[in-house]
Order: C-alpha cells, then sequence, then structure tokens
C-alpha cells in the first residue's frame, strides 16, 4: 500500500514525540492555573471565618451581651451573619464581571507582550492583592467594605491574565491533531486548583483567616517567580520547529508534516484548510503583527463559540456555585457531606473532556461531538432533576452530567479556543491565541455571572424545578449557536468521504 | 545642625533617666486616684477595713485605702456623701473589702462591679441591694442601716450561671458579682476565640522558598538556558 510509508510521520504527529519542554510546559501552564483556581477557591472556603469576623457575636437576645466586649463584640462591620454573607456573594459576583472584562483585555495584552511575563505579573500581582484583602486587612484589623470591592475588582483583572496566557502557550507547543486529548486532560486543573485550594485553606484555617490567605498567596506568588524563570513559552524560542507548521498543515512545511490525520491525504488536506478558514484563501490574508480585538471577533466561530459559552458557562458555573447548596437544601443532607458529592460534578467533567477531546482528535471535528455531548446533556438534566433521594443513584446522574456539560464546557474554552487562534486566516501572525481564547472565555464569564444572579432569583421565584427547566434552556441555546458550525463540518465531512475512499 | 544637638543630648537624658527614677522610686508606689481623688481623710477607725488592714500582713493604710505591694486591698468610702461611684472606683477592682456606708448612693449602673472578682465583704447603705442579686452572694446581712453582703459566688456555678452560654471554645470565668464573662480555653485565641496555636511561618516559608529556588534553578537550567535573546 503506497500510503503506509506516508502514514508513518502522519502518526508520528498524532501521537506526537513529547520534549521535556513539552512536559514542563504542559505542568507549569497546569499548575499556574491551578493555583489562580486555588487562591479562587480559598476564598468561598473560608466565608463562614470571614464572616464571624466581620460581625459581633450575636446571642438571641440582647441583654446577655458576651463579656468580655473585646472578644465578642467589637467586629461591627456588618450587623449579623446574613448580611456578611450577602456581601459576600456581591464580591462574587463583582469578581466574576472584572474577571470577564479583564479577559478581553488580558487576551490582547498577552498576545502583544511576552506571556511569560504576562502570566508571571498576573501571578504575582494577585497574590499580592489577595495577601492584602485577607491577611494585611486582618492584622490591622481594617475592616471596610470599599476598601474589599475595590480588592477585589483589581484581583478579578489581574487573575484573567492567567487563562488565555496558559492556554496560549499551550496552543503554542500542543499541535492541533493531539489537542483535543491533551487539552481535555490538561483542562482539568481548574478542579485541581479546587482540590488543592480546599486543602490548603482547610489545612492552615486553624490559625485564622487570614493564613489560609497568606498560604495561598505565598505559594501563587512562588508559581509566579517559577513561572518566569521556567516557561518556554513557544517552541521557537527553543528552536524547535512550530506545532502550526508541523500539524495543521501550513505552506512551508514538508508535505508529510502537513498530514494531521490518520489515514488522510493531500486531497483531505485541502478540505481541512477550507473547513477552519471558510471561503478565506491563506495566501491572501498575511497578518503580520498581532491581530486587533474586533478582528480576532471576526475570526470564524469565535463569535458563535463565545455565544455558546456564555450559555454553557452559566450552566456549569452554577452547578460548581449552586450545587452543595442544592444538594442541602433539597435533599437535607450535611454541608460537608453535599461538598464531598459535589466533586463528582468535577470528576465526571474531566473524564468528559478527555474523552471527548480524544473523540474529537480521531474524528478532526470538535463541533459534531459537542453537539452530541449536549444533547445527551439535556437528557441528564431530565434526568438529575428528578434523582431520588439516594446518594449514590444522585451521585452517578451527578458524574454523567458533568461528563455531557463539563466536558464540552472545558473543550470549548481549551481545545476549541487553541483551535480558532491558530486556524489559517491568522497563520501569519499566530499572535492572536491569547485574544481569541480571552473574548471565548470573557463572554463565557459574563454569562456565568449573569447566570448567578438568575439562579437565585429562579430558585427563589418559582423553586429548583424551574432552575432545571433554565439550565435545559440554556443548553439548548448553546446546541443552537454551534449548530452553523455543525452543518458545516457535517458537511465538510460528507464532501470528503468519497475522496477517502478513492485513495483507499 | 548636629552640634547644637549635642550639648542638649545628654541633658535630655537625665531629665529622662530622673523621670524613671522619680517614677520608680520617689512616687512609688503611685497611689491609686481613687484613695484620696474620690474623698477627703482616711480609713475611719473602726471600720471594717482598718480591721481588715491591721490584721493583714504586708497591707497599709494610705488615705482611703488599705494598700498591700500597690494594689487596693481594702477601700473604706464611709461617710463621703457620695451620690454616685466616683469615675476611678475601678482602681479599686483588687478589692477584698470595701465598705460604702453612711452614703446618699444611687443604686450603681449594672457592671460597676465588673473585674471585682476578689471583693469578699461589701458594705453598703440599707437601701441600696447587693450586687447582682442576692443569690449572688453566700450571706447577706442588714445591721441597722448597714447592708453587708459577703462570700461573692461564682456567677458561672448554680442556677443563676450562665456558663452554658459560652460559645465552642470558651469558658466561662467570674468577673465579678453576678457577671460572668467567656475566655477562650486552651488552645483558642483571638477574636471569638476562632483562632488556634501558632503559625509556623518558619516551616512554611522555608519549605517554599527552598522549592521555589530548587525548581526556578531546575526549570532555568532544563528549559529557558537555551533560549536565544530574540
Amino acid at each position: 500500500m503506497p500510503g503506509s510509508l506516508r502514514r508513518q510521520p502522519a502518526n508520528r504527529v498524532l501521537v506526537p514525540q513529547f520534549t521535556h519542554h513539552h512536559v514542563a510546559v504542559f505542568l507549569l501552564t497546569f499548575f499556574s492555573y491551578s493555583l489562580l483556581h486555588a487562591s479562587r477557591k480559598t476564598f468561598s472556603n473560608v466565608k463562614v471565618s470571614i464572616s464571624s469576623q466581620w460581625t459581633p457575636s450575636c446571642l438571641n437576645d440582647t441583654a446577655l451581651q458576651l463579656q468580655p466586649y473585646e472578644l465578642w463584640n467589637s467586629s461591627h462591620l456588618f450587623p449579623d451573619i446574613g448580611e456578611a454573607t450577602l456581601f459576600l456573594g456581591t464580591l462574587d459576583t463583582i469578581f466574576l464581571f472584572s474577571y470577564a472584562v479583564g479577559l478581553f483585555v488580558s487576551g490582547i495584552v498577552g498576545d502583544r507582550l511576552n506571556m511569560r511575563w504576562v502570566l508571571s505579573f498576573g501571578m504575582c500581582s494577585s497574590a499580592l492583592v489577595v495577601f492584602v484583602f485577607g491577611t494585611v486587612s486582618e492584622w490591622l484589623h481594617f475592616y471596610n467594605k470599599w476598601f474589599y470591592c475595590c480588592l477585589w475588582i483589581v484581583n478579578g483583572l489581574l487573575q484573567s491574565t492567567g487563562w488565555p496566557c496558559v492556554v496560549a502557550v499551550m496552543g503554542n507547543w500542543f499541535g492541533k491533531a493531539g489537542r483535543g486529548f491533551v487539552f481535555g486532560l490538561w483542562s482539568a486543573c481548574a478542579s485541581v486548583g479546587n482540590i488543592l485550594g480546599a486543602f490548603l485553606a482547610s489545612s492552615v484555617l486553624q490559625y485564622g483567616y487570614e493564613y489560609a490567605f497568606l498560604v495561598t498567596a505565598s505559594v501563587q506568588f512562588a508559581g509566579g517567580v517559577i513561572v518566569f524563570f521556567g516557561l518556554v513559552t513557544s517552541p521557537k524560542e527553543v528552536g524547535l520547529p512550530e506545532v502550526g507548521e508541523e500539524g495543521d498543515g501550513g505552506g512551508a512545511a514538508e508535505e508529510d508534516a502537513r498530514e494531521p490525520l490518520m489515514g488522510g491525504n493531500d486531497s483531505y488536506d485541502e478540505d481541512d484548510q477550507n473547513y477552519t478558514i471558510q471561503a478565506a484563501d491563506p495566501s491572501s490574508s498575511p497578518q503580520p503583527r498581532a491581530i486587533g480585538f474586533f478582528q480576532a471577533c471576526c475570526l470564524p466561530g469565535v463569535i458563535l463559540y463565545s455565544l455558546a459559552y456564555a450559555c454553557l458557562k452559566l450552566v456549569n458555573y452554577s452547578f460548581f456555585f449552586w450545587l452543595p447548596f442544592y444538594l442541602s437544601s433539597n435533599f437535607g443532607w450535611k454541608e460537608a457531606e453535599a461538598d464531598k458529592l459535589s466533586i463528582w460534578y468535577d470528576v465526571g467533567g474531566i473524564i468528559g473532556g478527555t474523552i471527548q477531546g480524544l473523540i474529537s482528535d480521531v474524528l478532526q471535528k470538535r463541533a459534531p461531538v459537542l453537539a452530541i455531548s449536549l444533547i445527551l446533556a439535556v437528557g441528564s438534566l431530565v434526568g438529575y432533576s428528578r434523582s431520588p433521594n439516594s446518594k449514590v443513584i444522585n451521585a452517578v446522574i451527578m458524574a454523567i452530567t458533568g461528563f455531557f456539560i463539563g466536558g464540552p464546557s472545558n473543550m470549548i474554552s481549551s481545545a476549541i479556543s487553541a483551535d480558532l487562534g491558530r486556524q489559517e486566516m491568522v497563520r501569519g501572525s499566530s499572535e492572536a491565541l491569547a485574544t481569541v481564547t480571552g473574548i471565548v472565555d470573557g463572554t463565557g464569564s459574563i454569562g456565568a455571572a449573569v447566570g448567578q444572579y438568575l439562579v437565585s432569583l429562579i430558585q427563589e421565584n418559582l423553586g429548583w424545578m424551574w432552575v432545571f427547566y433554565f439550565f435545559i434552556l440554556m443548553t439548548s441555546s448553546t446546541v443552537l449557536f454551534i449548530t452553523p458550525l455543525i452543518v458545516r463540518e457535517i458537511s465538510v465531512l460528507l464532501g470528503e468521504t468519497p475522496v477517502r475512499r478513492s485513495a483507499g | 545642625m548636629a552640634a547644637p544637638s549635642r550639648p542638649g543630648a545628654p541633658g535630655l537624658l537625665l531629665c529622662l533617666l530622673g523621670g524613671a527614677i522619680a517614677a520608680a522610686w520617689g512616687s512609688a508606689p503611685p497611689a491609686p486616684q481613687i484613695c484620696s481623688g474620690c474623698c477627703a481623710g482616711s480609713v475611719r477607725n473602726g471600720s471594717a477595713v482598718a480591721g481588715f488592714c491591721g490584721a493583714r500582713a504586708g497591707a497599709g493604710l494610705l488615705g482611703r485605702c488599705c494598700l498591700e505591694r500597690a494594689a487596693v486591698v481594702g477601700l473604706d468610702l464611709g461617710n463621703c456623701s457620695l451620690s454616685q461611684l466616683c469615675p476611678s472606683f475601678r482602681e479599686a477592682s483588687t478589692a477584698i473589702v470595701i465598705d460604702l456606708t453612711v452614703n446618699q448612693l444611687e443604686p450603681p449602673p449594672e457592671d460597676a462591679f465588673r473585674g471585682f472578682t476578689q471583693l469578699q465583704t461589701l458594705a453598703l447603705p440599707v437601701e441600696l441591694d447587693c450586687p447582682g442579686g442576692s443569690n449572688m452572694w453566700d450571706n447577706i446581712t442588714t445591721q441597722g442601716h448597714i447592708r453587708i453582703c459577703q462570700g461573692q459566688r461564682n456567677p458561672c456555678n448554680g442556677s443563676g450561671g450562665l456558663g452554658w452560654l459560652c460559645p465552642e471554645d470558651s469558658l466561662c470565668a467570674p468577673d465579678g458579682p453576678g457577671l460572668p464573662q467567656c475566655l477562650c480555653v486552651g488552645p483558642y485565641h483571638g477574636y471569638k476565640c476562632l483562632r488556634q496555636g501558632t503559625f509556623p511561618y518558619l516551616l512554611f516559608y522555608g519549605t517554599l522558598g527552598a522549592v521555589t529556588i530548587g525548581l526556578s534553578i531546575l526549570l532555568w537550567v532544563t528549559q529557558r538556558r537555551k533560549v536565544k535573546a530574540s
């Protein structure tokens, strides 16, 4: 068979020969984002301690004031725990909005400056802000609502430098061929960060909540330093070939390396280009410099995927934020148990992201995989909303729901963002990656922020069942937004089949 | 600028030293305000305080007080025409015996005796009740115009006790007649007794610093050393 000789280099691309640089980059970016997420998780895990610190003791009646006054009642930022909790919820929303705004900006910045500097700066400066927020304010006993709000806005902006940079660096190193699987595995970093943050916070919380912030901030700062000394942002830097040329079929690379597919051939390669760049002709659109924000928005697929991700991240984040609360309020399970149980959603998401990424690698098409997964997600949402009062059954359905919702969500935010940012249209500059990632994730974060508000509103006025109907509506909207992309990819898939047959 | 300050410096130093010595020896022990500032005169002969002070070794009378190592152990404010307790009354929180008889006293505020944990004998005008209520004292007697409250009970014990009301990680402790307080127990400390132990700074930053430096060097050598400056 004449193709067998050619197939070898193609296989090399699909199961790429990873150098130690690849491993280092994978781990560095993975843990960078994990640490950023860990400090967010710390904040939600010390909420009880913080609201205690901000309020006076309230023993049911005022006649019996606890003495001595300094020990029990000297803190008056909020009159009671309820108002403190409300304020902490407001801080969450503020953070999500400023994070979303920051993502749009950071992506643009990341593409123009050295991403190693941007990521390192983002991690260290956000660590300092967290340190001031949680530790310094407590040491000085300086409690002020506006001070906290301002710091959290700044923290959201600084934290947002992380995601576009790490995705862009990963996109630089891991070619499109194996991207779905690698990114699926890699996008576990958020969940690992959650676990890490919960672990760090709980192990030092006994010394006071300020030490939970101190520890996560210090570790994050150290991470920033390590990134500064260790991260190689692109294979170019160490003289390795760029993956774009190697994996996606760039014009300059040798013919064998252009084939990204098992069983692929030259005629397929052209089809592949057609699907990615749509009508555009690669030779006619050379972009010498980093791409502008509006140019990035106009890249094919960016707006549709952004809107789809806004709907999907809304559902996904609502699960993160509200699942423990739902479990303890709907089934009457203890909060600690509900917290532990809700990890299964994460687990489902990690497995889902990895397996679906792998399938999409093999198919070389991501949109149909997303669509099928999301249609199944609607089914699993219906099933989950009718879950019986059994922890085992609930955990299983929860993991399945995580598999079908968290999986696509991880895929859009990482692998697809990288695909979009490195498509043929921007091949000339290849500096669109962070900007595109910022746009997709930023839109998603706005969706998530709005969602947090809507879920609490719907839940309060209409009940949990309507929250699930809302989730189903949002998941269906996601499918709607990616339908044009599916239609295009399916038609490409159908169009190429006869070509393949003739080749085989 | 330095020249004019030089001759002044030793003088200032002497001045400070003198002040410190005066504080330590000359006027030491500084007499509490309450002993003379509240009511002129001295402890009345034959009063409970005078008897108590005479029987106590190491204690001596000063103004209205019986002092032991600068601490007020007895206070006689009898016949002082007081209608309210003096602001400096808190200085007598170490007192064992207090006499407030022969005064037109208004009932004192609820926590006037906060911190008076040593108080064993309190003589009051008969119009006033013993602070904290009658079940906070072992023995209450009235002799003519005098009410004597004797033997302060622990407010944390018994039916009137509030010991069970103390939040987690704190225990009830007496803070005067009928006045309980909640203090952190064992390793707990800080606002609302939320904290426990001290943070191991050295261990944490030692480990973190070592790991950071180690990883930075390792990664620099293996990853970035080959990076060409562009």
